[in-house]
C-alpha cells in the first residue's frame, strides 16, 4: 500500500482530461453493493416482521432506502476535505439541533418533525455522530505524531462528550453509547499509548459504577439485571431476551421459512421490525441466512478498511475509521444482543432495521467513505 | 506539499489490527449463532412450539347414573375452573395479585394450588381455582389480554341431586393420588377425578370417559389463532341402577336421628332396590377441592358416616339366625316338625342356665311356633343336637361367612365360627356352650345386613340365591342352594306367621293385601344376666333391632332387611320401616287390588 502513495504524484501529473468516468470506475463499489444487498434483505425481513403489526413497514422502508440513495449521492459528491475544513460549523449546527430536540422535544412527542421530512421524524443524534466524526477526523489529522499526548486524548474525548451528554439527556443511553466506539476506533488508529488504555478501563469502571447509581433509570437497570440473571423477571426484559433466543435457535440451520417464523408471526418477539429484526431473520432463514448477512457486514467493513488504507490523507483515513467503527459496533452489539450475549439496549442494525434517520445516516456514511475513495488521487 | 509529507504510516499500520479485531468479534458472534441455531436448535424449536401450541384437554364427561325409574341420581353440571400457566407469565406476582382480587377465595389457597401443581417453574397450566361464579369468570375474561397466563376451563362438576339419600350406594369422586398415578396404567393426570367409593368406584371404568385433546395455536397474548388438531373426548357410559329412589328416600327419612342399615333387593334377580346406611353424609362436598375441616369432621365422627353399614359393618344376627338353624335342623332330619320342646322361660344345658327372652316361657313349642314366637329354648336344644360343625356348614351354604359378591367394593365377609376357626384365630378350643349361644345368633357369629338379605332371598325363592348387584344387568347369576325347597317352604310358612299371626313378633310389618313374611331379631350389645328392658339402658348399650323379611305381591317379590343400631327390639324398631317400604314398592299392586 505504501507504493500507492508513491504513485500519487505520477497519477496527479496526468493530463487534466483524465476521464471522470474512469476514475469513478475505480471506486470500491463493493462497499455500496454490500450495503444495498443488506438493505434489500432488510426490506424483505421488515415486510415479514410487519405482518402482525398495524401497518406494513416495507413501503416506508423502501422510501427511506430511496432517500438513502439520494443522500448517498450527495455525500459522495461532497469533497470530504472541504467538509473537514468546515467541520467545526457543522458540528456546532449539529449540537444546536440536539439542544433543540432536547428543548422542543419535551413539549410534544412529535416535535422532531420540525426538520420537515413529511410526516417522518428525524433523529438529529444520528447526524450528530457524523458531524462529530468529521470534527474528530480534522482534529486528529492535524496531530502529526506517532502517539497522542494525554491532553490531545482529553481534547478528542471532550469533542465526543458534548453530543453524548446531550443525547443521554434525551434518555437515549444506547444512542449516547454509540459515540464511544467511534471515538475509540479513531483514537486507536491515531495512536494511543497502551498505558492509557489501562487507565481508560479503570475510568470506565468508575464511570459505570457512578452511572449505575446516579444516572441509570430503573428500567435500564432492570435490563442489565435481567441479562445477568434471566430467571428473575421484573419487567419482562428477561422475557424479551428469552423470546429472542428462542426465535434465533428455532431457526436452526436452514430456517423455518419466509413468514413462517412462529416467534415473530405470533408476536412473541418484541420490536420485531427494529431492534430485533435480526432475530426474525435468524428464525426464518436459519444459520445460513445469519451467516450470509454477517458475511455481507464483513464485506462492508473489509471494503471500508481497504478504502481507508488507500486514502489520500490522514483526515480521510480517520474519518473512515470513525464511521466504520460506529457501524461495526452497531452490527456487533445488535447481533450479540439478539443471540443473548449482551443486555438489551435500543441499538438498531444498520441497513436491516426499520428506521428513517438511521438508514439515512448509514447511507451518508457510505457516501462519505466512497467519496474519500473517489478523491484518493486528487492533489491540491 | 505539506499534505503529501504528512505522517500516515502509523495509521496504516494500526488499521489492519483494528479490522482484525472487528472480524474476530464478528466470527465470535457467528460461532454463537452456530451454537444456538445448529447445536441447540432442537431445544429452541421445542420451546418455540411450546410457546405457540397450547394443548387443551377436553375433559370427558363422566357417565350419568340413573335409578330404576329413570330418575337422574348423579349428573354433571358445568363448572368454571381457573388455570394458570406460569411459563406464559411475565410477572407471576402481579398475576396472582390480580387473581386474588378477582376471586372470592383466600389468597393462600391459590398459592397452595399453584405450588401443588408444580409451582412457578411449571410449563403446564395449573388448576388454581374451581367452581368460579359467572361474575368471577367475567372479571378474569375482561383482562385476558393483560394476563395471557390465565385460562378459564369449562369443567364438569359431579352433582348428586339426592345428596345423603344415595351417598353410600353411589359413593363419590376424589382426586387421583400419587399412588394411582404411578400404579394404574390408565393415563391419569394430576387433578383427575376418579371414583373413590360405591358405584363411582366400582364402575369407574364404565363411567369415566376418555379425555380428548385440542391443540390450538395461540399468539404471545394467548389469543386463539387456529386449531391445530383435535381428538374429541369420549363421554363415559351412563349407568342404570336397580335402585328405587322412593325407597331410598323413605328409608333415609326413617333413619333420621338413628343409626343403622336398610337393604332391599329383588330376590329373583339380586337387584338392589334400596341401600341406605345411616347416618349419611353429603357426597357433593367431595366434588370440589375438599375442605379440610369438613373432611376431618367426617373421618372423626364417632358414628362413622362414611361407612356403608349394609356391606361394611358386621353384626350378630340374633334371632334372625333361627332361620339358618331351622334349615339345618330340617335338612339334617334332626327336627320332627310335630315334636315339641318345653320352654319354661329358661333351660339347663351344659350345666348352665339359658334364658328365653320370654320370662314366662312358651310352654310346649314345635318348630313353627318356635320361629313365630322366637322361642330361644327351642333353638338352644336344636343347637345342642346339631352341633357347631353342622350349624357352620348350613350357615355357609346359605351365604353367611363369605362375600355375597355384590358389584361394590369393600364388602365384609362376616364370620361363621367353628372349632377350626377357634383354634386358628383364638388359639382356644371351641366350648360347647358357645354352640348354644350361636344357636340364637349370639356369640362370635357375625353377618352383614346384605348377607341376611341374600338369606331371605333364598327363603323367598325356595332355595335360590342371585348375586346381589346395584347396576342393572341383563344376566342374572343365580345359584340353587343345596338345601331342598320343601325346607324353605316350611320356614317360609313360619315367617309368614311371624308377621300375620296374632302373636307373631313381626306384626308391625303386616301389610294388608300382600304377603309379608319375616323374622325379628334383637341383639344384645352388652351381655345381660337378667331381663332388663333395652329402653332402660344407655344408648350405646341398647340392643340392635333386626327385621329380616320378604314380601310377595302377585309375581313380584321384595326382600327388605332393616337393622337399627341400639334401637331396641326388632319388632318395634325395625319392622315398621319394612312395612312402609313394602307399601311404597307394591303401591301399584295395592292400588289395583283395592280398585278391583
Amino acid at each position: 500500500m505504501r507504493s500507492t502513495s508513491g504513485t500519487i504524484s505520477t497519477t496527479a501529473s496526468l493530463p487534466d482530461e483524465r476521464p471522470f468516468l474512469r476514475q469513478l470506475a475505480t471506486v470500491r463499489w463493493a462497499l455500496l453493493i454490500s450495503a444495498l444487498l443488506i438493505s434489500l434483505i432488510g426490506l424483505i425481513t421488515v415486510h415479514s416482521a410487519s405482518s402482525e403489526l398495524s401497518i406494513d413497514y416495507l413501503p416506508r422502508q423502501a422510501l427511506w432506502l430511496g432517500l438513502g440513495l439520494l443522500v448517498f449521492v450527495v455525500a459522495f459528491s461532497l469533497d470530504y476535505q472541504s467538509l473537514t475544513k468546515f467541520s467545526l460549523p457543522i458540528y456546532t449546527v449539529a449540537m444546536v439541533m440536539l439542544l433543540l430536540v432536547l428543548l422542543v422535544g419535551k413539549e410534544a412527542g412529535g416535535a422532531r418533525s420540525w426538520l420537515g421530512v413529511g410526516a417522518y421524524r428525524l433523529q438529529p443524534s444520528e447526524f450528530a455522530k457524523i458531524a462529530t466524526a468529521l470534527l474528530l477526523a480534522r482534529y486528529l489529522a492535524g496531530i502529526n505524531r506517532r502517539f497522542l499526548s494525554f491532553g490531545q486524548i482529553m481534547a478528542a474525548s471532550s469533542i465526543v462528550a458534548l453530543p453524548m451528554v446531550l443525547v443521554a439527556l434525551e434518555s437515549d443511553l444506547g444512542g449516547a453509547a454509540m459515540f464511544v466506539p467511534m471515538l475509540a476506533g479513531m483514537l486507536v488508529v491515531a495512536g494511543v499509548p497502551w498505558r492509557y488504555f489501562a487507565v481508560g478501563a479503570g475510568v470506565a469502571l468508575v464511570l459505570a459504577a457512578v452511572g449505575w447509581n446516579l444516572v441509570m433509570l430503573d428500567y435500564q437497570k432492570d435490563r442489565v439485571r435481567s441479562f445477568m440473571s434471566p430467571g428473575s423477571d421484573p419487567q419482562g426484559t428477561g422475557y424479551q431476551l428469552r423470546q429472542s433466543k428462542i426465535a434465533v435457535g428455532s431457526g436452526q440451520l436452514t430456517g423455518r421459512g419466509y413468514q413462517q417464523g412462529t416467534q415473530s408471526q405470533l408476536r412473541f418477539l418484541p420490536a420485531r421490525h427494529t431492534d430485533f429484526i435480526f432475530a426474525v431473520l435468524a428464525e426464518e432463514w436459519g444459520f445460513i441466512g445469519v451467516a450470509m448477512v454477517l458475511i455481507l457486514y464483513g464485506l462492508y467493513i473489509g471494503n471500508g478498511t481497504k478504502v481507508a488504507l488507500r486514502a489520500r490523507d490522514r483526515s480521510g483515513i480517520l474519518l473512515i475509521v470513525g464511521l466504520l467503527s460506529g457501524f461495526a459496533f452497531h452490527v456487533l452489539y445488535n447481533t450479540a444482543m439478539v443471540v443473548g450475549l449482551v443486555p438489551i439496549t435500543g441499538i438498531p442494525l444498520p441497513f436491516l432495521s426499520y428506521g428513517g434517520s438511521f438508514t439515512l445516516a448509514n447511507f451518508i456514511a457510505t457516501g462519505l467513505i466512497l467519496g474519500v475513495d473517489f478523491r484518493r488521487h486528487v492533489n491540491r | 506539499m505539506r499534505q503529501v509529507r504528512e505522517q500516515k504510516e502509523d495509521l496504516l499500520q494500526r488499521l489492519p489490527r483494528l479490522q482484525l479485531a472487528l472480524f474476530g468479534f464478528l466470527l465470535l458472534i457467528a460461532a454463537r449463532f452456530w451454537f444456538v441455531q445448529v447445536v441447540s436448535g432442537d431445544y429452541y424449536l421445542e420451546l418455540a412450539e411450546n410457546n405457540r401450541v397450547r394443548e387443551l384437554r377436553l375433559k370427558a364427561a363422566r357417565g350419568l347414573i340413573y335409578e330404576r325409574q329413570g330418575r337422574l341420581v348423579a349428573e354433571n353440571v358445568p363448572s368454571y375452573n381457573l388455570l394458570l400457566d406460569p411459563s406464559r407469565s411475565q410477572d407471576l406476582e402481579k398475576a396472582l395479585t390480580f387473581a386474588e382480587r378477582s376471586l372470592n377465595q383466600p389468597a393462600i389457597e391459590l398459592r397452595e394450588a399453584l405450588d401443588e401443581g408444580g409451582g412457578a417453574g411449571s410449563f403446564r397450566p395449573i388448576l388454581i381455582a374451581e367452581a368460579l361464579s359467572l361474575s368471577e369468570v367475567a372479571a378474569i375474561e375482561a383482562l385476558s389480554l393483560e394476563f395471557p397466563e390465565f385460562a378459564i376451563e369449562v369443567g364438569h362438576l359431579r352433582l348428586y341431586r339426592n345428596g345423603p339419600i344415595t351417598a353410600h350406594t353411589l359413593g363419590y369422586l376424589g382426586e387421583v393420588n400419587p399412588r394411582d398415578l404411578a400404579s394404574r396404567e390408565s393415563p391419569f393426570k394430576p387433578g383427575d377425578l376418579i371414583g373413590r367409593k360405591g358405584v363411582e368406584l366400582a364402575f369407574d371404568d364404565t363411567l369415566r370417559g376418555v379425555d380428548g385433546q385440542r391443540a390450538v395455536i395461540v399468539d404471545s397474548r394467548g389469543r386463539f389463532k387456529e386449531e391445530y388438531g383435535r381428538d374429541p373426548a369420549k363421554s363415559g357410559n351412563n349407568l342404570n341402577l336397580g335402585l328405587d329412589l322412593d325407597l331410598q328416600q323413605e328409608a333415609t327419612r326413617y333413619f333420621e336421628g338413628r343409626a343403622g342399615a336398610v337393604v332391599a333387593l329383588d330376590p329373583a334377580t339380586g337387584e338392589i332396590r334400596a341401600m341406605v346406611s345411616a347416618p349419611s353424609y353429603n357426597p357433593n362436598i367431595f366434588s370440589r377441592r375438599l375442605d379440610r375441616d369438613a373432611w376431618r369432621n367426617l373421618i372423626e365422627a364417632p358414628e362413622d358416616p362414611l361407612q356403608n353399614r349394609v356391606i361394611q359393618n358386621t353384626y350378630s344376627p340374633g334371632s334372625v339366625f333361627k332361620i339358618v338353624m331351622a334349615a339345618a335342623g330340617l335338612s339334617e332330619g334332626v327336627i320332627d316338625e310335630e315334636e315339641t320342646v318345653w320352654c319354661g322361660g329358661s333351660t339347663r344345658i351344659y350345666n348352665r342356665r339359658w334364658r328365653c327372652w320370654k320370662r314366662g316361657g312358651h310352654g310346649h313349642v314345635a318348630l313353627h311356633r318356635a320361629i313365630k314366637e322366637s322361642c330361644d329354648v327351642y333353638f338352644y336344644h336344636l343347637g345342642k343336637k346339631l352341633g357347631i360343625e353342622r350349624i357352620a356348614k348350613y350357615s355357609r351354604q346359605l351365604g353367611l361367612g363369605r362375600p355375597t359378591g355384590i358389584d361394590l367394593l369393600g364388602e365384609r365377609e362376616g364370620l361363621v365360627p367353628d372349632p377350626d376357626w377357634s383354634a386358628r384365630r383364638r388359639g382356644t378350643p371351641w366350648y360347647p356352650g358357645e354352640t348354644i349361644s350361636v344357636a340364637i345368633g349370639q356369640g362370635p357369629i357375625l353377618v352383614t345386613p346384605l348377607q341376611i338379605a341374600t338369606l331371605m332371598a333364598a327363603v323367598a325363592t325356595n332355595g335360590y340365591q342371585a348375586r346381589p348387584h346395584v347396576a342393572e344387568s341383563s344376566s342374572v347369576e343365580k345359584e340353587q342352594l343345596a338345601v331342598e325347597p320343601w325346607v324353605f317352604e316350611r320356614i317360609g310358612a313360619a315367617l309368614w306367621s311371624v308377621v300375620n299371626d296374632q302373636r307373631g313378633t313381626g306384626s308391625a310389618a303386616r301389610v294388608p293385601g300382600i304377603e309379608v313374611a319375616g323374622k325379628t331379631g334383637t341383639v344384645q350389645v352388652v351381655a345381660q344376666e337378667t331381663w332388663i328392658k333395652s329402653e332402660d339402658l344407655p344408648y350405646e348399650q341398647r340392643d340392635h333391632g333386626w327385621f329380616a323379611s320378604y314380601a310377595t305381591a302377585g309375581d313380584k317379590q321384595l326382600v327388605v332387611v332393616v337393622l337399627v343400631e341400639h334401637g331396641g327390639h326388632g319388632s318395634t324398631a325395625a319392622a315398621p320401616l319394612a312395612k312402609r317400604l313394602y307399601e311404597i314398592y307394591f303401591r301399584d299392586y295395592l292400588d289395583n287390588g283395592q280398585s278391583s
